[in-house]
């Protein structure tokens, strides 16, 4: 299998170094905000599991839908790409990417609080989290018809299940939202945050992120064509 | 000439392989009319098709229709390159939409297509650099897509199609934006690539272009192909009578059918149009015939035979530009 995709990704990413400077740069500057602002550590936790969920997903979504309304979507599958490793490709390399962008700001909401080891684990469930966030953002821009809407539908997305992941709550151990945030994706980014913030850990925050690293990539392959297709009608459109 | 429906059964050409098949292919946009109706059409290897109709015919449509984009309402696409996935493979096509990566160089977004299609790396850019040097944008190979004139881009989405030595081209008015050189590369690409084997369709307004270059012509109008076959066999049942269409002030009285040697009105229920084979050489006897007959004449269009005149007769309409 040939990554094309992943590597044009890349190129694309590196042919724009403002654009990157800026994705490096105001993530930094939030969490430094954020980090230096006095705000309760569950707070931090939750702004930053926002910040970072909502950098993957529109930035899977809107690039997607962007190319779909220009073409160049089209044109990719046309050319002998097949929707299953576009889709797949673009989610890996934009993880990577963003991941990458990421790092700095993890770094400094880290900083101080966590070993090598642990930060090593962190900047995985990053990498992790940031992949599912831009799947979601691929399965998303398939139901929009516009940048707008394509923005609506991320945000919408991507809040619920950090709702669901239990971001915007406070810890219930015994209730059966217990496994909702069990089984949601972001639980083990925002665990992550929360135990750098030394507010501790909650159940087992991993296997939700599993799962999800299975559901989505099988829900992608499986939806690649009709993705395609509606994106191919957004273009028409 | 009356319109009629004329389905498109030409035969291979002998010994040569048909590529793909379009069999009673019926397609519609949903909730709209139909835009392809009973569409046969059978392309083989080495051909070189053109289609030739008014914007809105169906001209893009059936472009897309060959790549096996679209789900008919009735009919198939069919053939050896259809059952290869993905198409792309061996179907190179250069659409309307001149999408590329943009902050990429012109040279990177060929290479990426090659690859795409399954060329190997060490002999895409090879490919790359050649097919550039070929179509003029060997100065701006390294030069961002964004910097590109809308005519480099254009050309650069040609090459991208034609990259891989794709076994049948569907081009979608492939000198829109094109200078005269790269225009005539171009025909000498194709032409070469036909030589070798492979097909071209080729929706186009560009008359010269087709003319120099069409094995065949399919005449498409609403969505059916209303006339079809070599220049030749085209322009033999055409003819080869010059027109001339006289807007005149409707105060006259009754033009006589017969005016001089050989020059024929055929048509006085609007502009007179007149008929000759004498070419333009008959038009000052018309004109003198005219002003006897006390008509006030207030323009002259002289239409010589050829594919435009074949397309405004078998579909009454002007071709654009």
């Amino acid at each position: 299998m040939k990554f094309l995709v992943v590597a044009i990704e890349f190129r694309r990413a590196l042919a724009r170094p403002r654009l990157l400077a800026l994705n490096v740069m105001v993530p930094v500057m939030l969490v430094l905000a954020v980090s230096l602002g006095g705000a309760p550590k569950f707070h931090a936790a939750a702004v930053y599991t926002v910040l970072f969920i909502l950098f993957g997903t529109f930035g899977s979504s809107i690039p997607l839908v962007r190319d779909a309304e220009a073409g160049l979507f089209g044109r990719i599958i046309r050319g002998g790409i097949p929707p299953s490793h576009l889709l797949m490709q673009r989610a890996v390399g934009g993880g990577v990417i963003d991941g990458l962008q990421l790092l700095p700001a993890l770094t400094i909401a880290t900083l101080g609080s966590v070993s090598l080891n642990e930060w090593i684990m962190a900047v995985l469930i990053l990498w992790s989290s940031v992949w599912i966030a831009n799947l979601l953002g691929n399965l998303v821009a398939a139901l929009a018809r516009s940048l707008a809407e394509t923005a609506l539908f991320s945000a919408v997305t991507a809040l619920l299940l950090l709702h669901l992941s239990g971001v915007f709550r406070t810890p219930l151990p015994d209730s059966s939202w217990a496994l909702v945030e069990a089984l949601s994706p972001f639980q083990a980014l925002h665990d992550m945050f929360l135990g750098v913030s030394s507010v501790g850990t909650r159940g087992e925050p991993l296997l939700g992120l599993f799962i999800w690293m299975l559901v989505l990539p099988a829900l992608t392959v499986c939806l690649a064509r009709p993705i395609a297709s509606s994106l191919g009608t957004a273009a028409d459109a | 000439m009356s319109r009629a429906k004329i389905n498109e059964t030409v035969a291979m050409k002998s010994g040569l392989v048909s590529l793909i098949k379009a069999s009673g292919f019926n397609y519609r946009y949903p909730s709209g009319p139909p835009v392809l109706i009973d569409i046969d059409l059978e392309v083989s290897e080495g051909e070189i098709v053109a289609l030739l109709g008014p914007n809105g015919a169906g001209k893009s449509t059936l472009l897309r229709a060959l790549l096996n984009e679209l789900k008919p309402d009735s009919g198939a696409i069919t053939g050896s390159l259809i059952s290869v996935r993905p198409s792309g493979v061996l179907i190179g096509y250069a659409g309307e939409e001149s999408a590329h990566f943009n902050s990429l160089t012109g040279a990177q977004n060929a290479h990426f297509f090659a690859r795409a299609a399954g060329v190997e790396k060490d002999e895409a850019s090879g490919l790359v650099f050649g097919l550039m040097s070929l179509v003029g944008l060997s100065d701006e190979a390294d030069k961002v897509v964004s910097s590109y004139s809308f005519g480099a881009k254009r050309k650069l989405l040609l090459l991208e199609a034609l990259v891989h030595q794709p076994k049948l081209l569907l081009l979608d008015e492939p000198t829109v934006g094109l200078d005269p050189a790269s225009r005539d590369a171009l025909a000498d690409i194709l032409r070469k690539r036909s030589q070798e084997g492979s097909a071209v369709v080729m929706a186009s307004h560009d008359l010269n272009f087709l003319e120099q270059l069409a094995d065949r012509i399919l005449v498409i109008d609403r969505g059916r192909i209303v006339s079809s076959g070599s220049q030749s066999e085209l322009l033999d049942a055409l003819g080869t009578a010059t027109r001339f269409q006289v807007s005149v002030d409707t105060d006259y009285k009754e033009l006589p059918r017969y005016f001089g040697e050989d020059v024929e009105l055929v048509d006085d229920s609007g502009p007179l149009v007149f008929e000759t084979s004498r070419g333009q050489a008959a038009l000052p006897e018309i004109w003198s015939a005219l002003i006897s007959a006390r008509v006030k004449i207030l323009g002259v269009e002289v239409r010589e035979p050829g594919l435009a005149e074949l397309f405004r007769r078998v579909t009454g309409k002007e071709l654009p530009g």
